[in-house]
Protein backbone atom coordinates (compact mmCIF):
# COMPACT_ATOMS: atom_id res chain seq x y z
CA UNK A 1 0.00 0.00 0.00
CA UNK A 2 2.62 2.56 1.42
CA UNK A 3 4.81 1.59 -1.82
CA UNK A 4 2.14 2.25 -4.57
CA UNK A 5 0.87 5.25 -2.86
CA UNK A 6 5.05 6.95 -3.20
CA UNK A 7 5.28 5.42 -6.49
CA UNK A 8 1.78 7.28 -7.89
CA UNK A 9 3.72 10.04 -5.71
CA UNK A 10 7.09 9.40 -8.08
CA UNK A 11 4.65 9.51 -11.20
CA UNK A 12 3.08 13.16 -10.33
CA UNK A 13 6.39 14.44 -9.50
CA UNK A 14 8.09 13.73 -12.70
CA UNK A 15 4.82 15.10 -14.56
CA UNK A 16 5.01 17.95 -12.74
CA UNK A 17 8.79 18.18 -13.69
CA UNK A 18 7.74 17.39 -17.29
CA UNK A 19 5.88 20.67 -17.45
CA UNK A 20 8.35 23.15 -15.39
CA UNK A 21 10.91 21.54 -18.09
CA UNK A 22 8.78 22.42 -20.79
CA UNK A 23 8.45 25.84 -20.46
CA UNK A 24 12.43 26.08 -20.11
CA UNK A 25 12.59 24.43 -23.28
CA UNK A 26 10.03 26.49 -25.15
CA UNK A 27 11.17 29.64 -23.27
CA UNK A 28 11.32 31.63 -26.52
CA UNK A 29 7.84 29.86 -27.94
CA UNK A 30 5.53 32.59 -25.74
CA UNK A 31 3.25 30.16 -24.59
CA UNK A 32 5.22 28.62 -21.40
CA UNK A 33 6.99 31.52 -21.43
CA UNK A 34 7.88 32.01 -17.57
CA UNK A 35 6.16 34.84 -16.45
CA UNK A 36 6.12 36.93 -13.16
CA UNK A 37 3.50 39.66 -13.81
CA UNK A 38 1.09 39.10 -11.48
CA UNK A 39 0.67 41.81 -8.97
CA UNK A 40 1.88 41.31 -5.50
CA UNK A 41 0.16 38.96 -3.29
CA UNK A 42 -2.60 38.00 -5.93
CA UNK A 43 -1.41 34.52 -6.49
CA UNK A 44 -2.60 33.71 -2.83
CA UNK A 45 -0.83 31.96 -0.13
CA UNK A 46 -0.55 27.83 -0.34
CA UNK A 47 -2.73 25.59 1.69
CA UNK A 48 -1.88 22.39 3.42
CA UNK A 49 -4.01 20.84 0.44
CA UNK A 50 -1.18 22.31 -1.85
CA UNK A 51 -3.84 24.51 -3.77
CA UNK A 52 -3.36 28.21 -3.97
CA UNK A 53 -5.81 29.62 -1.02
CA UNK A 54 -5.24 31.19 2.46
CA UNK A 55 -3.94 28.92 5.01
CA UNK A 56 -6.22 26.09 5.09
CA UNK A 57 -9.06 27.60 2.42
CA UNK A 58 -8.41 27.22 -1.53
CA UNK A 59 -9.48 30.25 -3.34
CA UNK A 60 -10.30 30.87 -6.44
CA UNK A 61 -6.94 32.18 -7.27
CA UNK A 62 -4.41 30.23 -9.39
CA UNK A 63 -1.44 29.79 -7.80
CA UNK A 64 2.33 31.04 -9.10
CA UNK A 65 3.27 34.96 -10.15
CA UNK A 66 2.21 34.59 -14.02
CA UNK A 67 -0.43 36.41 -15.90
CA UNK A 68 -2.32 34.75 -18.90
CA UNK A 69 0.57 35.56 -20.40
CA UNK A 70 2.57 32.94 -19.06
CA UNK A 71 3.61 30.18 -16.65
CA UNK A 72 5.49 30.05 -12.86
CA UNK A 73 5.37 27.60 -10.21
CA UNK A 74 5.68 27.37 -6.39
CA UNK A 75 7.45 25.67 -4.03
CA UNK A 76 6.36 25.58 -0.36
CA UNK A 77 6.92 24.43 2.71
CA UNK A 78 4.51 25.04 6.36
CA UNK A 79 4.90 23.70 9.45
CA UNK A 80 2.16 23.88 11.93
CA UNK A 81 2.87 22.89 15.81
CA UNK A 82 -0.36 21.91 17.58
CA UNK A 83 -0.33 20.14 21.26
CA UNK A 84 -1.25 16.72 19.74
CA UNK A 85 -0.17 16.88 16.16
CA UNK A 86 2.95 18.61 14.02
CA UNK A 87 2.08 18.84 10.40
CA UNK A 88 4.74 19.65 8.19
CA UNK A 89 3.42 19.96 4.53
CA UNK A 90 5.90 20.23 1.64
CA UNK A 91 4.89 20.72 -2.29
CA UNK A 92 4.94 22.11 -5.47
CA UNK A 93 2.58 23.97 -7.63
CA UNK A 94 2.31 24.86 -11.50
CA UNK A 95 0.53 28.14 -12.60
CA UNK A 96 -0.54 28.30 -16.06
CA UNK A 97 -1.50 31.24 -17.70
CA UNK A 98 -3.51 32.23 -15.01
CA UNK A 99 -5.84 29.76 -15.82
CA UNK A 100 -5.00 26.45 -14.47
CA UNK A 101 -3.18 24.99 -11.99
CA UNK A 102 -1.53 21.70 -10.94
CA UNK A 103 -0.24 20.81 -7.64
CA UNK A 104 1.22 18.19 -5.23
CA UNK A 105 1.87 17.86 -1.72
CA UNK A 106 2.86 15.99 1.09
CA UNK A 107 1.54 16.35 3.99
CA UNK A 108 3.04 14.39 7.27
CA UNK A 109 3.92 14.66 11.26
CA UNK A 110 4.00 13.12 14.12
CA UNK A 111 1.24 12.51 16.86
CA UNK A 112 1.27 13.32 20.00
CA UNK A 113 2.64 11.32 23.63
CA UNK A 114 -0.84 10.24 23.33
CA UNK A 115 -0.50 7.71 20.51
CA UNK A 116 2.68 7.00 22.14
CA UNK A 117 0.86 5.31 25.59
CA UNK A 118 -1.66 3.37 22.92
CA UNK A 119 1.13 2.15 20.87
CA UNK A 120 3.57 0.85 23.69
CA UNK A 121 0.41 -0.53 25.57
CA UNK A 122 -0.27 -2.61 22.91
CA UNK A 123 2.82 -3.50 22.04
CA UNK A 124 3.52 -4.67 25.30
CA UNK A 125 0.66 -6.03 25.71
CA UNK A 126 1.40 -8.01 22.15
CA UNK A 127 4.74 -9.14 22.95
CA UNK A 128 3.58 -10.24 26.61
CA UNK A 129 0.57 -12.43 24.60
CA UNK A 130 3.06 -14.40 22.82
CA UNK A 131 5.43 -15.28 25.37
CA UNK A 132 4.97 -18.77 26.93
CA UNK A 133 4.65 -18.17 30.69
CA UNK A 134 2.80 -15.07 30.28
CA UNK A 135 0.01 -15.44 27.52
CA UNK A 136 -1.32 -18.63 29.64
CA UNK A 137 -1.89 -15.99 32.70
CA UNK A 138 -4.00 -13.38 29.98
CA UNK A 139 -5.79 -15.67 28.10
CA UNK A 140 -8.59 -16.64 30.74
CA UNK A 141 -8.70 -12.97 31.21
CA UNK A 142 -10.40 -12.57 28.06
CA UNK A 143 -7.54 -10.60 26.27
CA UNK A 144 -6.30 -11.44 22.42
CA UNK A 145 -3.81 -10.26 20.88
CA UNK A 146 -4.63 -6.80 19.08
CA UNK A 147 -3.78 -6.73 15.35
CA UNK A 148 -1.66 -3.89 13.84
CA UNK A 149 -3.31 -0.69 15.22
CA UNK A 150 -1.42 1.79 12.79
CA UNK A 151 -0.27 3.31 16.38
CA UNK A 152 3.47 3.01 17.00
CA UNK A 153 5.26 3.13 20.32
CA UNK A 154 6.84 6.07 20.13
CA UNK A 155 6.13 8.96 17.32
CA UNK A 156 3.26 7.36 15.09
CA UNK A 157 3.46 8.93 11.46
CA UNK A 158 0.59 10.28 9.68
CA UNK A 159 1.52 10.97 6.34
CA UNK A 160 -0.90 12.30 3.29
CA UNK A 161 -0.07 12.99 -0.34
CA UNK A 162 -2.33 15.42 -2.21
CA UNK A 163 -2.69 15.82 -6.10
CA UNK A 164 -4.83 19.13 -6.91
CA UNK A 165 -6.17 20.62 -10.10
CA UNK A 166 -8.14 24.00 -10.08
CA UNK A 167 -9.52 25.72 -13.28
CA UNK A 168 -10.53 29.03 -13.36
CA UNK A 169 -13.65 29.55 -14.83
CA UNK A 170 -14.74 33.36 -15.07
CA UNK A 171 -14.52 36.72 -13.38
CA UNK A 172 -11.44 38.46 -12.55
CA UNK A 173 -10.63 38.61 -8.63
CA UNK A 174 -8.52 42.25 -9.34
CA UNK A 175 -9.70 44.65 -12.09
CA UNK A 176 -14.07 44.06 -12.02
CA UNK A 177 -13.85 47.03 -9.68
CA UNK A 178 -17.16 47.92 -10.90
CA UNK A 179 -19.09 44.18 -10.90
CA UNK A 180 -20.33 42.12 -7.95
CA UNK A 181 -19.15 38.97 -9.54
CA UNK A 182 -16.30 37.17 -8.38
CA UNK A 183 -13.38 35.37 -9.55
CA UNK A 184 -14.91 31.72 -10.01
CA UNK A 185 -12.90 28.38 -9.86
CA UNK A 186 -13.58 24.82 -9.54
CA UNK A 187 -10.49 22.07 -8.37
CA UNK A 188 -10.39 19.18 -7.56
CA UNK A 189 -8.24 16.98 -4.73
CA UNK A 190 -7.03 13.30 -4.93
CA UNK A 191 -5.45 12.01 -1.47
CA UNK A 192 -4.09 9.00 -0.08
CA UNK A 193 -2.84 8.01 3.21
CA UNK A 194 0.27 5.85 3.80
CA UNK A 195 -0.81 4.85 7.62
CA UNK A 196 -3.95 3.04 6.52
CA UNK A 197 -4.22 1.06 9.77
CA UNK A 198 -4.18 4.06 11.99
CA UNK A 199 -7.10 5.56 9.96
CA UNK A 200 -8.79 1.97 10.46
CA UNK A 201 -8.02 1.90 13.56
CA UNK A 202 -9.66 5.72 14.64
CA UNK A 203 -12.81 4.35 11.91
CA UNK A 204 -12.65 5.81 9.12
CA UNK A 205 -14.71 4.44 5.94
CA UNK A 206 -11.41 4.81 3.42
CA UNK A 207 -8.10 5.86 3.69
CA UNK A 208 -8.04 7.31 0.08
CA UNK A 209 -10.65 9.43 -1.67
CA UNK A 210 -11.41 12.79 -4.09
CA UNK A 211 -12.40 16.07 -2.87
CA UNK A 212 -13.96 18.74 -5.71
CA UNK A 213 -14.82 22.34 -4.67
CA UNK A 214 -15.90 25.70 -6.42
CA UNK A 215 -14.60 29.10 -4.85
CA UNK A 216 -15.59 32.59 -5.47
CA UNK A 217 -13.22 35.16 -4.54
CA UNK A 218 -13.34 38.81 -5.07
CA UNK A 219 -10.87 42.13 -3.57
CA UNK A 220 -12.89 44.94 -2.89
CA UNK A 221 -10.28 47.62 -3.58
CA UNK A 222 -12.21 50.29 -1.98
CA UNK A 223 -12.18 48.51 1.36
CA UNK A 224 -8.50 47.12 1.02
CA UNK A 225 -10.44 43.74 1.40
CA UNK A 226 -10.47 40.47 0.06
CA UNK A 227 -13.52 37.97 0.78
CA UNK A 228 -13.17 34.23 -0.54
CA UNK A 229 -15.95 31.39 -0.58
CA UNK A 230 -15.86 27.84 -1.13
CA UNK A 231 -18.25 25.12 -1.20
CA UNK A 232 -16.07 21.90 -0.94
CA UNK A 233 -17.61 18.40 -1.68
CA UNK A 234 -15.67 15.92 0.57
CA UNK A 235 -16.09 13.50 3.31
CA UNK A 236 -13.21 14.27 5.25
CA UNK A 237 -11.78 13.91 8.44
CA UNK A 238 -9.48 16.83 9.64
CA UNK A 239 -9.04 17.66 5.58
CA UNK A 240 -8.17 13.36 4.96
CA UNK A 241 -5.02 13.50 7.32
CA UNK A 242 -7.68 11.26 9.20
CA UNK A 243 -9.14 9.58 6.37
CA UNK A 244 -12.82 9.83 4.52
CA UNK A 245 -15.80 9.04 6.07
CA UNK A 246 -16.33 7.02 8.95
CA UNK A 247 -18.69 3.80 10.54
CA UNK A 248 -21.37 5.41 8.87
CA UNK A 249 -19.78 5.37 5.46
CA UNK A 250 -18.21 6.94 3.26
CA UNK A 251 -20.53 10.69 2.48
CA UNK A 252 -19.46 13.40 0.68
CA UNK A 253 -21.30 16.52 1.57
CA UNK A 254 -20.68 20.15 0.53
CA UNK A 255 -18.94 21.92 3.15
CA UNK A 256 -18.59 25.42 3.43
CA UNK A 257 -15.12 27.77 3.64
CA UNK A 258 -14.82 31.13 4.26
CA UNK A 259 -11.81 33.59 4.51
CA UNK A 260 -11.29 37.03 4.44
CA UNK A 261 -7.87 39.07 4.35
CA UNK A 262 -7.67 42.84 5.22
CA UNK A 263 -4.80 44.36 3.00
CA UNK A 264 -2.50 46.59 4.89
CA UNK A 265 -0.47 47.71 2.28
CA UNK A 266 0.46 45.94 -1.13
CA UNK A 267 2.77 43.40 0.12
CA UNK A 268 1.15 42.40 3.75
CA UNK A 269 -2.42 41.41 4.58
CA UNK A 270 -4.14 39.73 7.76
CA UNK A 271 -7.12 38.09 7.85
CA UNK A 272 -9.19 35.05 9.05
CA UNK A 273 -10.18 31.74 7.91
CA UNK A 274 -13.29 29.48 8.87
CA UNK A 275 -13.42 26.02 7.30
CA UNK A 276 -16.52 23.94 8.35
CA UNK A 277 -15.50 20.23 9.22
CA UNK A 278 -17.60 16.93 9.65
CA UNK A 279 -17.90 14.64 13.01
CA UNK A 280 -17.60 11.37 11.72
CA UNK A 281 -15.72 9.35 13.85
CA UNK A 282 -16.46 9.00 17.86
CA UNK A 283 -15.47 4.96 18.18
CA UNK A 284 -11.41 3.54 18.69
CA UNK A 285 -10.73 0.56 17.17
CA UNK A 286 -7.89 -1.60 18.78
CA UNK A 287 -7.37 -4.21 15.82
CA UNK A 288 -11.00 -5.83 15.67
CA UNK A 289 -12.09 -4.83 19.06
CA UNK A 290 -14.21 -1.72 19.62
CA UNK A 291 -12.61 -0.05 22.55
CA UNK A 292 -15.60 2.32 23.52
CA UNK A 293 -17.53 -1.03 22.90
CA UNK A 294 -15.72 -2.51 25.40
CA UNK A 295 -16.03 0.35 28.52
CA UNK A 296 -19.65 -0.10 27.37
CA UNK A 297 -20.17 -3.59 27.87
CA UNK A 298 -18.02 -3.21 31.13
CA UNK A 299 -20.67 -0.37 32.07
CA UNK A 300 -23.73 -2.63 31.23
CA UNK A 301 -22.83 -5.02 33.71
CA UNK A 302 -24.30 -4.00 36.87
CA UNK A 303 -21.61 -5.31 39.44
CA UNK A 304 -18.86 -3.54 37.37
CA UNK A 305 -20.74 -0.13 36.76
CA UNK A 306 -21.46 -0.10 40.84
CA UNK A 307 -17.97 -0.38 41.11
CA UNK A 308 -16.20 1.86 38.62
CA UNK A 309 -19.22 3.13 36.81
CA UNK A 310 -17.92 7.19 36.68
CA UNK A 311 -14.57 5.98 36.00
CA UNK A 312 -15.76 4.21 32.75
CA UNK A 313 -18.30 6.60 31.99
CA UNK A 314 -14.87 9.15 31.77
CA UNK A 315 -12.93 6.38 29.86
CA UNK A 316 -15.65 6.30 27.09
CA UNK A 317 -15.51 9.94 26.89
CA UNK A 318 -11.74 9.97 26.54
CA UNK A 319 -11.68 7.59 23.97
CA UNK A 320 -14.45 8.84 22.44
CA UNK A 321 -13.21 11.34 18.84
CA UNK A 322 -14.72 14.51 17.55
CA UNK A 323 -13.76 16.58 15.12
CA UNK A 324 -13.98 20.80 15.38
CA UNK A 325 -14.38 23.38 12.57
CA UNK A 326 -10.57 24.38 11.60
CA UNK A 327 -10.15 28.17 11.86
CA UNK A 328 -7.19 30.43 12.20
CA UNK A 329 -6.47 34.09 11.47
CA UNK A 330 -2.98 35.11 9.59
CA UNK A 331 -0.44 37.21 8.71
CA UNK A 332 0.87 37.04 5.59
CA UNK A 333 4.08 39.29 4.22
CA UNK A 334 5.49 39.14 0.48
CA UNK A 335 8.61 40.92 0.72
CA UNK A 336 9.04 40.31 -3.00
CA UNK A 337 7.72 38.53 -5.64
CA UNK A 338 9.98 35.36 -5.20
CA UNK A 339 8.26 35.04 -1.57
CA UNK A 340 5.44 34.77 0.45
CA UNK A 341 5.75 33.98 4.38
CA UNK A 342 2.52 33.43 6.21
CA UNK A 343 2.31 33.10 10.24
CA UNK A 344 -0.75 32.11 11.67
CA UNK A 345 -2.53 31.15 14.56
CA UNK A 346 -4.50 27.88 14.02
CA UNK A 347 -7.36 26.72 15.96
CA UNK A 348 -8.23 23.48 14.72
CA UNK A 349 -10.17 22.37 17.78
CA UNK A 350 -10.25 18.83 18.86
CA UNK A 351 -8.09 16.25 16.57
CA UNK A 352 -9.11 12.86 17.45
CA UNK A 353 -9.06 11.89 21.21
CA UNK A 354 -7.56 15.32 22.25
CA UNK A 355 -9.40 18.54 22.28
CA UNK A 356 -7.63 22.39 22.15
CA UNK A 357 -5.23 21.69 19.45
CA UNK A 358 -4.42 25.72 18.96
CA UNK A 359 -1.02 26.19 17.77
CA UNK A 360 1.50 28.09 15.35
CA UNK A 361 1.25 27.72 11.90
CA UNK A 362 4.16 28.86 9.72
CA UNK A 363 4.97 28.55 5.62
CA UNK A 364 7.29 29.53 3.47
CA UNK A 365 6.68 30.24 -0.48
CA UNK A 366 9.09 30.43 -3.18
CA UNK A 367 7.98 31.79 -6.55
CA UNK A 368 10.06 31.25 -9.62
CA UNK B 1 10.74 42.40 -26.29
CA UNK B 2 8.47 42.06 -29.06
CA UNK B 3 8.71 44.36 -32.07
CA UNK B 4 5.50 46.44 -32.28
CA UNK B 5 5.49 47.98 -35.41
CA UNK B 6 6.09 51.91 -35.87
CA UNK B 7 2.80 54.05 -36.00
CA UNK B 8 2.47 57.71 -35.78
CA UNK B 9 2.35 59.30 -32.53
CA UNK B 10 -0.97 60.52 -33.07
CA UNK B 11 -2.07 62.93 -30.08
CA UNK B 12 -4.83 60.34 -29.34
CA UNK B 13 -2.23 58.13 -28.44
CA UNK B 14 -0.47 60.73 -26.24
CA UNK B 15 -3.06 59.68 -24.01
CA UNK B 16 -1.99 56.57 -23.77
CA UNK B 17 -2.25 57.08 -19.71
CA UNK B 18 -1.91 53.21 -19.09
CA UNK B 19 -0.09 54.62 -16.42
CA UNK B 20 -2.93 55.08 -15.30
CA UNK B 21 -4.52 51.83 -16.12
CA UNK B 22 -7.17 53.76 -17.50
CA UNK B 23 -9.29 56.05 -18.88
CA UNK B 24 -11.51 56.42 -21.10
CA UNK B 25 -13.02 59.38 -22.54
CA UNK B 26 -15.14 61.39 -21.09
CA UNK B 27 -16.00 63.10 -24.35
CA UNK B 28 -19.18 61.63 -24.84
CA UNK B 29 -18.72 61.25 -28.79
CA UNK B 30 -15.49 59.33 -27.65
CA UNK B 31 -17.24 57.17 -25.30
CA UNK B 32 -18.31 53.69 -26.02
CA UNK B 33 -20.36 51.02 -23.54
CA UNK B 34 -17.06 50.20 -22.60
CA UNK B 35 -15.28 53.09 -21.87
CA UNK B 36 -14.87 54.69 -18.21
CA UNK B 37 -15.31 57.05 -16.21
CA UNK B 38 -18.94 57.64 -17.18
CA UNK B 39 -20.20 61.24 -18.18
CA UNK B 40 -20.38 61.78 -14.89
CA UNK B 41 -16.69 61.62 -14.21
CA UNK B 42 -16.66 58.65 -11.81
CA UNK B 43 -16.19 54.89 -11.98
CA UNK B 44 -19.57 53.25 -10.68
CA UNK B 45 -17.36 51.06 -8.42
CA UNK B 46 -18.63 48.38 -5.49
CA UNK B 47 -18.90 49.57 -3.08
CA UNK B 48 -18.26 53.45 -4.14
CA UNK B 49 -15.20 55.16 -3.51
CA UNK B 50 -14.48 57.34 -0.60
CA UNK B 51 -16.04 61.24 -0.87
CA UNK B 52 -12.52 62.17 0.22
CA UNK B 53 -10.81 60.26 -1.77
CA UNK B 54 -9.46 63.81 -3.82
CA UNK B 55 -9.07 65.37 -0.39
CA UNK B 56 -6.64 62.63 0.69
CA UNK B 57 -4.54 62.65 -2.57
CA UNK B 58 -3.39 66.23 -2.01
CA UNK B 59 -6.15 67.72 -4.10
CA UNK B 60 -5.10 67.97 -8.11
CA UNK B 61 -2.11 69.35 -6.53
CA UNK B 62 -1.71 65.85 -4.73
CA UNK B 63 -2.70 64.08 -7.99
CA UNK B 64 -0.12 66.08 -10.03
CA UNK B 65 2.50 65.23 -7.90
CA UNK B 66 1.81 61.07 -8.23
CA UNK B 67 1.75 61.11 -11.85
CA UNK B 68 5.47 62.34 -11.83
CA UNK B 69 6.17 60.07 -9.81
CA UNK B 70 4.04 57.87 -11.72
CA UNK B 71 5.60 58.30 -14.97
CA UNK B 72 9.16 58.30 -13.21
CA UNK B 73 8.44 54.35 -12.32
CA UNK B 74 6.97 53.78 -15.67
CA UNK B 75 10.41 54.93 -16.83
CA UNK B 76 12.58 53.34 -15.51
CA UNK B 77 10.63 50.02 -15.73
CA UNK B 78 12.44 47.84 -18.68
CA UNK B 79 9.24 46.15 -19.04
CA UNK B 80 7.75 48.77 -20.08
CA UNK B 81 9.22 52.32 -20.34
CA UNK B 82 9.99 51.50 -24.38
CA UNK B 83 6.59 51.49 -25.33
CA UNK B 84 5.96 55.13 -23.31
CA UNK B 85 9.06 56.41 -25.50
CA UNK B 86 8.20 54.99 -28.82
CA UNK B 87 4.43 55.64 -28.58
CA UNK B 88 4.15 58.35 -25.75
CA UNK B 89 4.66 61.85 -24.61
CA UNK B 90 5.29 61.69 -21.13
CA UNK B 91 5.32 65.44 -20.21
CA UNK B 92 1.85 65.24 -21.97
CA UNK B 93 0.68 62.17 -20.36
CA UNK B 94 1.41 63.01 -16.75
CA UNK B 95 -1.14 66.31 -17.70
CA UNK B 96 -3.59 64.13 -18.98
CA UNK B 97 -3.33 61.71 -15.94
CA UNK B 98 -3.45 64.55 -14.02
CA UNK B 99 -6.31 65.28 -15.28
CA UNK B 100 -8.17 61.91 -15.13
CA UNK B 101 -7.29 60.99 -11.99
CA UNK B 102 -8.21 64.06 -10.72
CA UNK B 103 -11.87 63.58 -12.32
CA UNK B 104 -12.51 59.50 -11.43
CA UNK B 105 -11.47 60.69 -7.62
CA UNK B 106 -14.45 63.22 -7.95
CA UNK B 107 -13.42 65.96 -9.26
CA UNK B 108 -14.03 68.58 -12.07
CA UNK B 109 -13.80 66.43 -15.36
CA UNK B 110 -11.12 68.46 -17.13
CA UNK B 111 -9.69 65.19 -18.74
CA UNK B 112 -9.04 66.20 -22.48
CA UNK B 113 -7.96 62.85 -23.72
CA UNK B 114 -8.89 60.25 -25.90
CA UNK B 115 -10.92 57.21 -25.60
CA UNK B 116 -8.80 54.51 -23.72
CA UNK B 117 -9.69 52.04 -25.94
CA UNK B 118 -9.16 54.36 -28.95
CA UNK B 119 -5.94 55.40 -27.44
CA UNK B 120 -4.66 51.46 -26.42
CA UNK B 121 -6.26 49.76 -29.78
CA UNK B 122 -3.12 49.32 -31.77
CA UNK B 123 -0.83 48.75 -29.17
CA UNK B 124 -1.64 44.95 -27.90
CA UNK B 125 -1.08 45.99 -24.80
CA UNK B 126 -0.67 42.64 -22.23
CA UNK B 127 -1.96 42.13 -18.92
CA UNK B 128 1.70 41.59 -17.85
CA UNK B 129 2.82 45.28 -18.84
CA UNK B 130 -0.75 46.47 -17.50
CA UNK B 131 0.29 44.93 -14.37
CA UNK B 132 3.56 46.55 -14.79
CA UNK B 133 1.55 50.13 -14.52
CA UNK B 134 -0.49 49.13 -11.30
CA UNK B 135 3.20 48.24 -9.54
CA UNK B 136 4.46 51.73 -10.71
CA UNK B 137 1.00 53.73 -9.30
CA UNK B 138 1.72 51.66 -6.28
CA UNK B 139 5.66 52.59 -5.76
CA UNK B 140 4.19 56.59 -6.99
CA UNK B 141 1.83 56.29 -4.35
CA UNK B 142 4.33 55.73 -1.46
CA UNK B 143 6.96 58.24 -3.27
CA UNK B 144 4.90 60.73 -2.66
CA UNK B 145 3.54 59.53 0.75
CA UNK B 146 -0.39 58.80 -0.27
CA UNK B 147 -1.45 56.30 1.90
CA UNK B 148 -2.07 52.68 0.80
CA UNK B 149 -6.15 52.94 1.68
CA UNK B 150 -6.33 56.42 -0.09
CA UNK B 151 -4.36 54.69 -3.45
CA UNK B 152 -6.89 51.88 -3.28
CA UNK B 153 -9.55 54.21 -3.97
CA UNK B 154 -7.96 55.34 -7.10
CA UNK B 155 -6.95 51.60 -8.04
CA UNK B 156 -10.87 51.09 -7.59
CA UNK B 157 -11.53 53.74 -9.82
CA UNK B 158 -8.80 52.48 -12.58
CA UNK B 159 -9.40 49.09 -12.46
CA UNK B 160 -12.10 48.68 -15.01
CA UNK B 161 -9.93 50.06 -18.08
CA UNK B 162 -8.24 46.75 -18.03
CA UNK B 163 -11.02 45.81 -20.24
CA UNK B 164 -10.53 48.28 -22.88
CA UNK B 165 -6.52 49.00 -22.50
CA UNK B 166 -5.37 45.23 -22.93
CA UNK B 167 -6.28 43.76 -25.98
CA UNK B 168 -3.51 40.55 -26.13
Amino acid sequence: MKASGSRLGGRIAVALAAVSGLYCANASAGFFDLNTGKVFLTNGAVITDGASGGGINPWATIGGMETRDGVNGTVHYTYANLPSFTLNSVGLLVGLWDRLELSYTWDTGPTSSTYNTVGLLTNTLNSLLTNPVIAPLLTPLGLTQTANTGIEPFNTQVIMNVVGLKLRLFGDAIYNSDSLIPQVAIGGFYKWNANKQLLHTLGAAKADDFEAYVSATKIFFPLSTLISATGRYTSANQTGLVGFGGPDGNKRTFRGEFSIAYLLNKQTAIGAEYAMHSDNLHDVMLGNINANGLVRTLQNIPAVNALVGPTLQSLNGTLTQHEDDWKDIFFAYAPNKNLTFVFAYAMLGQIVLAPHNNGVYMSVQANF
Amino acid sequence: MKPISMKPIRSSLQAFAIGVLALAATAPALADKEDFPTAKGTTPTIPGIDSDALEKFGGEEGVHKWAEALFYYIMLDNRINWIFERFGNPKRQIELNTQLETMVLGGPAKYQGASMSAAHSDLHITLTQFNAVVEAAYNACERVNTPYHVCNQLIAALAPFERVIVTR
